[in-house]
C-alpha cells in the first residue's frame, strides 16, 4: 500500500516537475526517503523521550507531592536532593564505589568467555547446532521475571549442595576431594599472582551468571567470526601459521570491532542490570524512607542520574581505550 | 619393464557408458590404518575434540541444570522437600502444583493477555526497528550520524534509571500539550485496548486535562512504534548492520524499474532479511514475554494478569511446616516454568534463525 502510494508520488512528482523546472536531485530524494524511514524515531524522542528525560532531570531537583485527588505538584529544592545522596545517606557512596567495582571486574571476564565460547561454536564439530541452542537459551529465557525468580531461588542450591554420595557426615565425600578452595589454595601457594587466582576463582564460581549474561556477546561475536573470509585462514595455513598465531594475527584482529562493539554492549547491560549493587539500592531507595529524606521519588532521581553520568563516562573511557586498539579492514580501497 | 609399468599405472576399465572404474594399487589396509590414526597430529586432534567437546557438555549442564532442578522440583509434593533422600527425583510424584497456578492464579487469562501484549509489541519493533534501521543504513542524510548516536544514547540510558519519569508521563499523558485542548469525547476509541472501563479514562482526561495511559497497552504501543522500547536500540543497531550488508545494486535496479522507496523496502529488502527479522522478533517477543519492568509499571491494576505477575503461592499450597520455604520456592519455579514454557516450544521451532540470520547477516562495525 504504502509503497504503490510511494509510487504514485513519484510519478506525479516526475510529471509536475518538468512544468515547473525544480527537479530535486536524486541525492536530496534520497535524504528526503531516509528522514522518512528514521521519522518514527526521530518523533518518539522528541515526543516522548526528550520530556522523559528532563523531566527525570528536573525531578531531580524537586519535591514530588502525589496530590489526594490525583495529580501532583512539584516543588523546587535545588541540590538538595543530590547533597542528600552524596553527604546524608550513609550507604551511597559505599554502594557506590563497591559495585562499580563489581561490575568493572565482570566485564573483561564477560568479553572473554564470550569471545571464547564464540570461537568454539564456530569449529564444525559433531552437535554443534544443539550446543547453540542451548548457549543461546539463556538470552532468551533468562530474563525479566525469570532473573527475580532466580535470585529468591533457594532450591536449587539446596539440591545442589549435597548431590553425589551422601556419607552421613553432611557433606558428600565426591564434591570435597576437588572443591574450589583447594584450587585456590593450590594456585596461592604456588605464589602466582594472588590477585589473579582470586579474579580467577570468583569467575569460576560465578561461571553460570556469566553464561547467562555472555549470549548476546557471544552472538556478536560469532556473528563476526562468520563474517571473516575463510581465503585469511586459509592463506595463513599455507604459509605455515600455527593455530596460536592465526588467532593473535588474524582472527583477534579481525574480530576487534566486535570486541568494542561487545564491550559497548557489556557495559551497558552490566550498569542498567536491575539486579546489580547499585541500581537495586536505588530502587530500594524508594520503599524504605528515613525521616530526613527530601522526598524519595527525587533522591532516587538524583542517584540515577548520578551513577548514569558515571556510567557514561566509563563508558567513554571504555570505548576511547579498545578503539584504539580496534583494527578495520578497509574493504574499498 | 614394461610389466611393471603396467603394474604400477591404475587400471581404467569401462563400467558402462559414462562411467569409469579405476583400480589403484592400494598398500594393505593395516598400513593405511597405522598412518592415518598413529602420529601425533592424529592424536593431538582427539585430545583436542575430546576435551572440547567435554568443555561444552560442562557449560551446557551448567545452562540447563537451573531448568533440570525447576522441572524436578515441579513435580515433588510437599513431602518430598523434608525427605533428605530425595534429590533431583521425586517419590511422591504430582501434578498438584501445575494444577493449582492453572486454576488458581488464572494462568489461561494471563496467557492470553500476555500473548496479545507480546505479540503486538513485537511485531511494532520488529517492523519500527527495521524501518528506522533501514533509514540510517542505506540513506545518508544531514544527520544520519546524530540519530544513529541518539538511538546508542536510548541503549545507554536504562529505562530503569527514568521508572518515575516514564510512570508520570504516561499516568499523565500529553502530547506536548495538545491533549489539553482537547474534550473528552473524542478518545473513546481509547477504551478498546483499555483494561478498564472507558469512562475512567473519559474522566480522567476532562478533569486532569491529560490522559491516564497506565493499564492501557498504549504505553507499550507508543514506546514501540517509536522505536524506544525495551532493548529498541540493539535491534536498531543489528539491523543497521545487516541492512549495510545488502549491496546497493540491489536497490539501485529496483529503482530504475520504478520501484519507489518503500516499495523497495518492503518488497526487495525485507523478503531477503527474514532470518534477521526472525532473530529480532524473537528477542522482542520472548523479552517482553518475561518483562515485568514495563509490566509492573504500567499495569498497576489487579484485574488485569499478565503472565510475569502470576508469580506467587495458590492458596490451595499455603502450608505451615518445616519444608515450607523450599516447597515455596518449588512453586515459585513452577510459575516460572510455566511462564517460559511457551517460550521454549517457540524456541525449539525459532533457534535456527537465531544462528542463522545473524549469520549471514555480516554484522562488522564500519
Amino acid at each position: 500500500m504504502t509503497g504503490e502510494a510511494n509510487l504514485q508520488n513519484t510519478r506525479s512528482s516526475k510529471n509536475a516537475a518538468p512544468k515547473k523546472r525544480k527537479i530535486a536531485s536524486l541525492n536530496k530524494r534520497k535524504a528526503r526517503a531516509g528522514w522518512l524511514f528514521v521519522l518514527p524515531f526521530v518523533i518518539g524522542f522528541v515526543c516522548v523521550y526528550l520530556p522523559i528525560i528532563v523531566q527525570s532531570v528536573w525531578y531531580s531537583f524537586n519535591k514530588i507531592i502525589i496530590l489526594t485527588g490525583g495529580g501532583f505538584e512539584t516543588e523546587f529544592i535545588g541540590f538538595d536532593n543530590y547533597s542528600y545522596a552524596l553527604l546524608e545517606d550513609a550507604n551511597f557512596n559505599e554502594t557506590l564505589v563497591t559495585g562499580i567495582g563489581e561490575i568493572i571486574f565482570d566485564i573483561p571476564a564477560i568479553i572473554l568467555f564470550s569471545l571464547f565460547m564464540a570461537i568454539l561454536l564456530n569449529q564444525k564439530m559433531v552437535g554443534r547446532a544443539a550446543f547453540r541452542a542451548i548457549f543461546f537459551l539463556p538470552v532468551v529465557l533468562s530474563t525479566g521475571i525469570m532473573e527475580t525468580i532466580e535470585a529468591q531461588n533457594i532450591l536449587g542450591s539446596y539440591l545442589d549442595e549435597s548431590a553425589g554420595i551422601d556419607d552421613g557426615s553432611g557433606s558428600s565425600a565426591a564434591t570435597e576431594i576437588v572443591s574450589a578452595m583447594d584450587v585456590q589454595n593450590l594456585f596461592s601457594n604456588m605464589k602466582i599472582g594472588q590477585d589473579l587466582v582470586e579474579y580467577v576463582v570468583e569467575i569460576i564460581n560465578n561461571i553460570y551468571d556469566i553464561v547467562n549474561r555472555s549470549g548476546v556477546q557471544m552472538l556478536i561475536f560469532l556473528a563476526g567470526l562468520q563474517s571473516i573470509s575463510p581465503a585469511i585462514y586459509e592463506a595463513c595455513k599455507i604459509d605455515g601459521a600455527t593455530g596460536w598465531e592465526t588467532f593473535w594475527k588474524i582472527t583477534f584482529p579481525m574480530i576487534s570491532p566486535m570486541i568494542l562493539v561487545n564491550a559497548v554492549y557489556t557495559v551497558i547491560d552490566a550498569f542498567t542490570r536491575e539486579n546489580n549493587t547499585v541500581m537495586s539500592y536505588i530502587s530500594g531507595i524508594k520503599t524504605g524512607t528515613s525521616a530526613n529524606m527530601p522526598d524519595a521519588d527525587g533522591v532516587a532521581a538524583a542517584m540515577s542520574w548520578m551513577y548514569f553520568l558515571i556510567v557514561m563516562l566509563i563508558l567513554a573511557a571504555v570505548a576511547g581505550i579498545i578503539s584504539l586498539f580496534v583494527f578495520y579492514q578497509r574493504r574499498d580501497d | 619393464m614394461d610389466a611393471q609399468k603396467q603394474n604400477s599405472a591404475p587400471k581404467v576399465t569401462k563400467e558402462s557408458k559414462n562411467k569409469i572404474k579405476v583400480d589403484f594399487e592400494r598398500s594393505p589396509l593395516k598400513d593405511r590404518l597405522k598412518a592415518k590414526f598413529i602420529n601425533i597430529y592424529f592424536l593431538q586432534n582427539v585430545i583436542f575434540k575430546l576435551f572440547r567437546f567435554v568443555f561444552l557438555l560442562g557449560i551446557a549442564y551448567i545452562v540447563l541444570y537451573p531448568f533440570f532442578t525447576k522441572v524436578a522440583g515441579s513435580f515433588m509434593a510437599p513431602e518430598d522437600f523434608v525427605d533428605v533422600t530425595v534429590r533431583l527425583i521425586p517419590k511422591h510424584f504430582t501434578f498438584d502444583i501445575y494444577k493449582a497456578i492453572w486454576s488458581e492464579l488464572d494462568y489461561l487469562d494471563a496467557f492470553k493477555n500476555t500473548l496479545l501484549l507480546s505479540l503486538m509489541t513485537a511485531i511494532l519493533q520488529t517492523l519500527v526497528c527495521s524501518l528506522i534501521a533501514y533509514g540510517l543504513a542505506k540513506y545518508k542524510f544531514k544527520g544520519n550520524k546524530l540519530i544513529f548516536l541518539l538511538v546508542v544514547l536510548t541503549m545507554i540510558v536504562p529505562h530503569k534509571t527514568l521508572r518515575f519519569s516514564i510512570f508520570m508521563h504516561f499516568r499523565y499523558f500529553d502530547v506536548l500539550g495538545i491533549l489539553s485542548f482537547l474534550s473528552g469525547g473524542v478518545f473513546e476509541g481509547f477504551s478498546l485496548f483499555s483494561a478498564n472501563a472507558a469512562s475512567d479514562v473519559i474522566r480522567t482526561l476532562a478533569t486532569e486535562h491529560s490522559l491516564n495511559l497506565t493499564n492501557t497497552f498504549f504505553p507499550m504501543i507508543i514506546l514501540s512504534i517509536t522505536g524506544l522500547g525495551f532493548k529498541n536500540g540493539l535491534y536498531i543497531f543489528m539491523l543497521r548492520q545487516f541492512f549495510s550488508g545488502i549491496p546497493d545494486s540491489l536497490e539501485e535496479s529496483a529503482y530504475i524499474d520504478g520501484s519507489g522507496n518503500f516499495r523497495t523496502f518492503f518488497q526487495i529488502i525485507l523478503p531477503i532479511s527474514i532470518p534477521m527479522m526472525i532473530t529480532v522478533f524473537l528477542f522482542a517477543f520472548c523479552w517482553q514475554w518475561t518483562d515485568s519492568f514495563y509490566t509492573n509499571l504500567f499495569f498497576t491494576r489487579t484485574d488485569f494478569n499478565l503472565l510475569p505477575k502470576i508469580v506467587g503461592i495458590p492458596t490451595s499450597l499455603q502450608t505451615e511446616y518445616a519444608g515450607q520455604n523450599l516447597y515455596y520456592a518449588a512453586i515459585r519455579n513452577t510459575c516460572g516454568i510455566m511462564i517460559i514454557l511457551p517460550l521454549v516450544i517457540l524456541y525449539v521451532f525459532m533457534q535456527r534463525f537465531l544462528v542463522e540470520g545473524i549469520e549471514r547477516s555480516g554484522l562488522t562495525a564500519e
